[in-house]
């Protein structure tokens, strides 16, 4: 079965956790020891049940009742699997969220509906984020209605403000949908509340079972060189297809080397195949000296025109001040970069600010300046070839996308 | 328990186990014969193209089922394993967690700086505890082994390459996705060997293996892989169960990995 990967996202304290442990144990997900074990740290901290101790493992969490690090958890829903990955809320967390985010299909954005909590800047941060790791479908559960008597203008209120956000970052708002919840509670998550008439759409579990159009993936043949595999005396160029297909007995390019070979033992894993498509990892026969030159490579169709950058138009997202010497990694490879920020944008509200001084937990336009001319497709296009992790000496500090 | 693509899976060991090798300069894999270590075993046949290219450790307290032994030197033979066996001295006087926490950290910090290893390719899944679930793909230790699970570097987008160079090692962790029920899916399609003791006899059977003190068999008839599927499919019970050292729960799982323990 194929499993749907749902990215929890906002502030902290909204319910991200809490709303996943009350999915489990509405589904019948939890194990018994689990849902005990939440009970009996739930009566120690003198509260009643929190669901959300189902899902922090760590001490620490269960301690201070805040996320720290990413997890998962799977649930079955009417023939659909859904896995949702928490992710913490704190701000300083957030290299942990971009973790566990980038693997998320569909955005799930929680949004507290008490009138001192709301829309706050970590919760834009994480859409604007969400969107740079490549999800554009988002469905924002506007939680706590139990709290505030099931108010409907106050619902209709988050959802225009956001949603005024939403545009101004350019998300298709064709793909968002709004469903007030109370995931303490558990109204609204697998079957309509009864409190919350005036709501005419769908409870959460269904619309996450709706059906998300496949954005179109790159149809270009796009091979990732990971290594080279030798056997006996033979070697085999390593990688996976990211987008494309492949023909044994096709002649192919390889980049950076410009060399070109034939495909004519073409391995899928460890079978003699006619040919290959995206997602599959695949081998090449080749000489040692072709093989011993790719790693890190890419193969491309023999006859197809390319023109490696060494200048690439990006959007960055920083998480904290890098330092002089820094490297964007690109598919396996560590290239050396300088930063030139073009225009740099609040993440937290889509606006643009003046001047070109940039602070961590925000976004830039900006010109990638790599040391040596790499690859680079536009990330709309496609999304292995179109992204780099920014890091340095103390490691990960960023995200980037190429924009065409 | 959801039952997942097996394909998918398969692609994204396979990508990782290939990575672990292209990146790192000296790996080594786990194995404690069990059916997770031994997919993984499977994996890397497929991704390697008939012969695993790494050398696997066995972390052997003298205690493991005769079952064990003798499934270890049957597969050795029949797969080619570049097979290590690190003895590990049991101490009488420590039992359960502690045992664990102790012996085999100990024994295979000495194997890892005996060969060098830089990474370590180790079979857990995320399904199997809490605090597993909370793992990376790749994932640092530093030279003491310890975990520094407040502060796990990012991984996103396939990139492993921030996180190399680390002075301890990397481990390398293939089957996180894996479901219990899809590595038995799994271990039926491919027809992998499997340890005899994950069968039901008199009733009893081992769902997780450990070694003789602190592993117990829980009450099953499944006699075949398609019974185990079965049973997992509607089961309510934790996969590790039977094994002691989980008894105190999260705290102990937590600080036993945190001090270098698979």
């Amino acid at each position: 079965m194929r499993v749907k990967k749902i990215s929890l996202l906002g502030h902290k304290d909204h319910g991200k956790s809490t709303l996943i442990g009350s999915m489990l144990m509405q589904t019948g997900a939890a194990t018994k020891v689990r849902i005990e074990e939440a009970k009996k740290y739930s009566e120690k901290k003198g509260k009643t049940f929190e669901p959300a101790f189902i899902l922090d493992s760590f001490a620490e969490e269960r301690e201070r009742e805040m996320t720290y690090d990413t997890t998962r958890a799977q649930i079955k829903y009417k023939n659909n699997a859904f896995e949702f990955i928490d992710v913490p809320g704190h701000e300083e967390l957030i290299k942990n969220m971009i973790s566990g985010a980038s693997y998320g299909d569909i955005a799930l954005l929680l949004v507290s509906a008490l009138p001192e909590e709301g829309i706050r800047d970590q919760t834009k941060r994480h859409v604007f984020l969400a969107q740079m790791l490549g999800m554009n479908r988002l469905i924002v559960a506007v939680n706590k209605m139990d709290k505030i008597g099931y108010n409907e203008e106050r619902f209709a209120k988050i959802k225009e403000d956001l949603t005024h956000f939403l545009k101004k970052i350019n998300f298709n708002t064709n793909n968002v949908k709004f469903v007030p919840i109370s995931a303490y509670k558990g109204e609204n998550l697998t079957t309509k509340s009864r409190n919350i008439r005036w709501y005419a759409g769908k409870c959460l579990a269904d619309l996450l079972c709706e059906d998300v159009k496949e954005g179109r993936k790159g149809e270009k043949l796009r091979i990732l060189v990971q290594g080279i595999i030798g056997v006996g005396k033979d070697s085999y160029i390593a990688g996976k297809v990211v987008s494309g297909k492949i023909n044994s007995g096709e002649r192919v390019k390889i980049f950076p080397s410009g060399r070109e070979c034939e495909a004519s033992i073409l391995m899928v894993k460890n079978k003699k195949a006619k040919s290959a498509k995206a997602g599959e990892n695949i081998a090449i026969k080749a000489s040692p000296r072709i093989a011993n030159e790719a790693k890190g490579s890419i193969i491309l169709p023999k006859s197809e025109k390319i023109t490696p950058i060494k200048e690439v138009r990006s959007l960055i997202f920083i998480i904290r001040k890098p330092e002089t010497w820094k490297t964007a990694n690109i598919y396996g490879n560590k290239v050396g970069c300088e930063i030139k920020i073009s225009k740099v944008v609040e993440a937290s509200s889509g606006d643009v600010l003046p001047g070109s001084s940039f602070s961590p937990l925000n976004a830039a336009h900006s010109i990638i300046k790599l040391e040596r001319p790499m690859l680079i497709e536009d990330y709309n296009e496609n999304k292995e070839l179109g992204r780099f992790v920014l890091s340095d000496s103390k490691g990960f500090f960023g995200i980037g996308i190429s924009e065409g | 328990m959801i039952k997942q693509d097996l394909n998918i899976l398969e692609e994204k060991s396979i990508f990782i186990l290939r990575e672990a090798k292209a990146k790192f300069e000296n790996v080594a894999a786990l194995w404690s014969m069990g059916k997770d270590s031994t997919t993984m075993l499977a994996l890397a046949r497929k991704a390697f193209l008939g012969k695993i290219p790494f050398p696997v450790i066995h972390i052997d307290n003298s205690i493991d089922f005769p079952e064990t032994y003798k499934f270890r030197q049957d597969l050795a033979r029949k797969w080619k394993l570049n097979l290590i066996v690190a003895e590990s001295e049991i101490k009488p006087d420590l039992i359960g967690a502690a045992c664990c926490g102790k012996n085999k950290p100990e024994t295979l910090k000495k194997v890892l700086d005996e060969h060098g290893f830089d990474a370590l390719i180790v079979s857990i899944r995320r399904d199997e505890h809490g605090i597993r679930a909370k793992e990376r793909y790749m994932s640092p230790r530093d030279k003491d082994f310890k975990w520094n699970y407040k502060d796990q570097p990012a991984e996103l987008w396939d990139d492993y390459s921030s996180k190399m160079g680390t002075s301890g090692h990397i481990r390398v962790h293939p089957l996180l996705d894996w479901n219990e029920i899809d590595i038995w899916n799994y271990v039926r399609r491919e027809r992998i060997p499997v340890n005899p003791l994950y069968f039901s006899r008199n009733g009893y059977r081992y769902r997780s293996l450990g070694c003789t003190h602190c592993t117990v068999p829980l009450r099953s008839s499944a006699k075949s892989i398609d019974a185990i599927i079965k049973e997992l499919e509607t089961t309510k019970e934790e996969e590790r169960s039977g094994r002691s050292m989980d008894k105190e729960r999260e705290m102990v799982m937590q600080k036993l990995r945190s001090l270098g323990y698979m």
